[in-house]
């Protein structure tokens, strides 16, 4: 008894001994900075940035003094905290995030044919370029969900793909399997986005999908910051950097296609700065804001569609965006 | 060997010891029966013809006809754009209505279609038909008449047919192999042609002969075809041998054929002519025959319309753009068909439209009733194996199976999918009803996708 656990426990000093002296002398020098990168970094290893996951990226961002930053999915804080890791200046980040262009729901469409084969669009598409009858319309079998690494993506109850905003980091792998090309990556300030991206005439449109942006251009034509473009076979795009978010084209689109990305932004006054000047009032193309001269004025929040006029042309930097 | 599928018609006398086949492969029930013993038809003239630009394997073909054209019978309506490529020639005479997009009924999507209003008369181009002696002619000049003719291979792959004529210098052929094996279930039209005219086919593997310089010729024919069998040996001149192959699919694909009548392989990634050999179809043949002695271009062919989802199964003589949908009138009408498909069961297409026309490779149309298909769904693969044993091309069918699923293409190149030939038997025999063929076809489109993009990069 007492022999064995001798035994036992010698062994096991000894192996403890060996362990010790080996973990000092075999030990690997690492860069502490590259750890404090990889800390970071997104750690999905989706592979975006063109390196073999976010471990490899981390190394040859602190050996290699020209990496650039590569990486589409690290945000603007943990940016900044590599800049002050690695004592340069890093450019790049997100700016852009998934939209899935297409609200074509199995019961707004028609398929032309029954499909029962593995669930991957890809492997859809290939018989006869897929069953939805829209050659433009989102398949439904969930690939774009299967890769995404961050989780950003769920299958919704309408049978379509939908992104959560607030994770996706537009590393752009679900816009590469898309056999439709229907996700495309678009601004993150954008606040609007037009579910369609059919190339078909209003009247082969209306045959195969009730929601399907039928080029009608009253988008077009409401819009008072010229954002929107619509041609004969061109769905109805919206260009984010001229897009103002009034949202005043969801209100216009027949089909309903034109949808906000997330809730609308608002605007408010801080009533200290206001001078009660009413450029703000005369601007606003909603008449949302009113108020007395020389007081402070204040904003109908169910008026506001949040276009951000007024915050350009106060001269008292009195307004701000508020998320409603 | 125990094969829960093995079904051998009752016509099939010999013992299998006997004959000559491959490793691997399958037993369904051919179920000829339906559609064999009705002779070729004609089909009345059509109101309108169909006639796809792009009916081959290879580079596309470019009108050159425009709406509003006077055309003749076998006037060619286009030209090749490359060596690999086929020119298509108006089925009958008329004129040119329009150029639309058409479903084509290989990939499904929309292709160009010549569309050729028909005044009925039906009027061939001046001088045609001819007669001449192909054998006076050069090597040369039977090559261009086969190219100038349009003719591909009609077993339904539709590779055009002067291109496999027209081997490298430092490949010596030495064997020409006429494919009559037609092992697809359903299919009838090859057989037909054998017991009718099977005269055309004999010269017609004469010309490819002389052009291969060649001098025997082997004609495969599976043993479910006794009548054909004893028609091309009561013809066949002494340098052309006719073999009898044992009934197993798939017989009939062109190196497991090569394999069974000479014991050569085609070695992984080569081509027939790698080992000597270049085999063609018995309508093919047909069609040189016609080209070379009559000057008639591929126009018209021998098609099966088979199943028990039409009512009068027929076998027919089809020019090519024929509109489906007048070929179904004509045998009487659909009867309840839950699928229909261009070519046999094994290798043919499911169409999702019947607004297609008939095409130089369609040798059959099969319509199918529920009873006779399976659409419920696969399961996980169990591992036992009988895709590997059914595998003609000795590929391990569940390993790339299973990578389809994951869309790991580069690894299933690593082990040979490339070499697979699409025969479906591993689907056949799968009981975990995989669609294997399906995945296979998936992992090479993800292949093809991923070496265009390293092209363009």
């Amino acid at each position: 008894m007492m022999s064995s656990i001798l035994l036992i426990g010698g062994i096991g000093c000894v192996a403890a001994l060996i362990l010790g002296i080996s973990s000092v002398t075999f030990a690997v020098k690492m860069d502490p900075r590259e750890k404090a990168v990889l800390d970071q970094l997104p750690g999905a290893n989706c592979g975006a940035c063109g390196m073999a996951g976010c471990a490899a990226f981390a190394h040859e961002l602190t050996v290699n003094d020209q990496a650039e930053m590569t990486c589409p999915a690290v945000n603007e804080e943990a940016l900044a905290v590599i800049s002050e890791v690695l004592g340069r200046s890093l450019g790049g980040g997100t700016s852009v995030v998934a939209c899935v262009c297409c609200k074509g729901s199995p019961a707004e469409t028609v398929d032309r044919y029954n499909y029962i084969g593995p669930k991957d669009c890809r492997s859809a598409q290939i018989i006869a370029g897929g069953a939805k009858g829209c050659g433009f319309g989102c398949l439904g079998l969930g690939t774009c969900v299967d890769v995404c690494p961050f989780s950003a993506m769920y299958m919704g109850e309408d049978g379509l793909p939908h992104v959560i905003i607030e994770r996706c980091t537009g590393c752009g792998k679900c816009v590469e399997v898309c056999p439709r090309g229907i996700i495309k990556l678009i601004d993150k300030t954008g606040n609007y986005s037009v579910g369609c991206i059919s190339k078909d005439t209003a009247k082969v449109m209306k045959q195969l999908c009730k929601v399907g942006c039928i080029k009608c251009g009253l988008c077009v034509d409401i819009c008072p910051f010229e954002a929107i473009t619509v041609s004969k076979d061109n769905a109805a795009l919206i260009d984010q950097n001229r897009c103002r978010s009034c949202g005043l084209c969801v209100g216009v689109c027949p089909t309903g296609v034109i949808t906000p990305m997330r809730k609308p932004e608002k605007v408010s006054i801080i009533a200290e700065r206001c001078k009660g000047c009413a450029i703000c009032e005369q601007i606003c193309p909603v008449n949302a804001i009113s108020g007395e001269i020389k007081k402070p004025f204040v904003v109908d929040d169910s008026r506001c569609i949040g276009c951000g006029m007024c915050i350009e042309k106060c001269p008292t930097d009195a307004i701000e965006r508020i998320r409603s | 060997m125990r094969n829960v599928y093995r079904k051998v018609p009752d016509r099939c006398h010999r013992k299998d010891s006997l004959m000559k086949t491959f490793k691997g492969g399958i037993h369904p029930n051919d179920k000829k029966e339906l559609v064999e013993d009705n002779p070729i038809a004609a089909l009345p003239l059509s109101d309108h013809y169909y006639v796809l630009t792009q009916q081959h394997i290879g580079a596309p073909a470019k009108p050159i006809v425009k709406p509003g054209d006077e055309v003749k019978k076998a006037q060619a309506i286009t030209e090749p754009l490359g060596f690999v490529s086929a020119a298509s020639h108006s089925p009958t005479s008329g004129r040119v209505k329009e150029i639309i997009q058409r479903v084509h009924p290989v990939t499904g999507l929309l292709a160009p279609c010549i569309v050729i209003e028909s005044d009925g008369k039906d009027e061939y181009m001046p001088g045609l038909p001819l007669e001449r002696d192909p054998f006076s002619l050069q090597k040369d000049e039977l090559i261009g008449i086969i190219k100038s003719s349009g003719i591909v291979g009609m077993g339904g792959a539709t590779f055009p047919t002067h291109v496999k004529l027209s081997p490298p210098k430092d490949k010596k052929i030495d064997t020409f192999i006429v494919n009559g094996a037609e092992c697809e279930p359903y299919l009838a039209s090859d057989y037909r042609l054998m017991l009718e005219e099977p005269q055309r086919i004999i010269d017609g593997a004469r010309i490819v002969m002389r052009i291969l310089g060649v001098d025997k010729a082997i004609i495969g024919i599976e043993d479910n075809k006794p009548d054909a069998i004893k028609k091309m040996k009561e013809i066949a001149p002494p340098e052309v041998q006719v073999e009898v192959l044992k009934v197993k699919y798939p017989q009939g694909a062109e190196k497991q054929l090569i394999n069974a009548l000479t014991g050569r392989d085609v070695p992984s990634g080569g081509l027939p002519m790698d080992v000597g050999a270049v085999v063609q179809n018995t309508g093919t043949c047909a069609a040189i025959w016609d080209a070379c002695a009559n000057g008639i271009p591929l126009i018209e062919r021998i098609t099966s319309i088979t199943g028990r989802g039409i009512k009068h199964p027929k076998n027919l003589r089809l020019r090519v753009g024929t509109p489906v949908k007048d070929v179904f009138e004509f045998c009487g009408g659909v009867v309840d068909a839950a699928k229909i498909i261009f070519g046999g069961p094994m290798m043919g297409i499911a169409q999702f439209t019947d607004e297609i026309p008939i095409m130089k490779g369609t040798s059959g149309i099969l319509l199918l009733t529920e009873d006779d298909t399976n659409l419920s769904t696969y399961s996980a693969c169990i591992s036992c194996g009988r895709c590997v044993e059914a595998c003609p091309m000795g590929l391990i069918p569940s390993d790339l199976s299973k990578q389809g699923e994951k869309g790991m293409w580069e690894k299933a190149v690593g082990t040979n999918l490339l070499d697979c030939v699409e025969c479906g038997s591993c689907t056949f025999v799968c009981p975990a009803n995989r669609p294997i063929v399906h995945f296979v076809k998936f992992l090479k489109s993800l292949q093809r996708a991923a070496s265009a993009k390293a092209k363009g990069a």
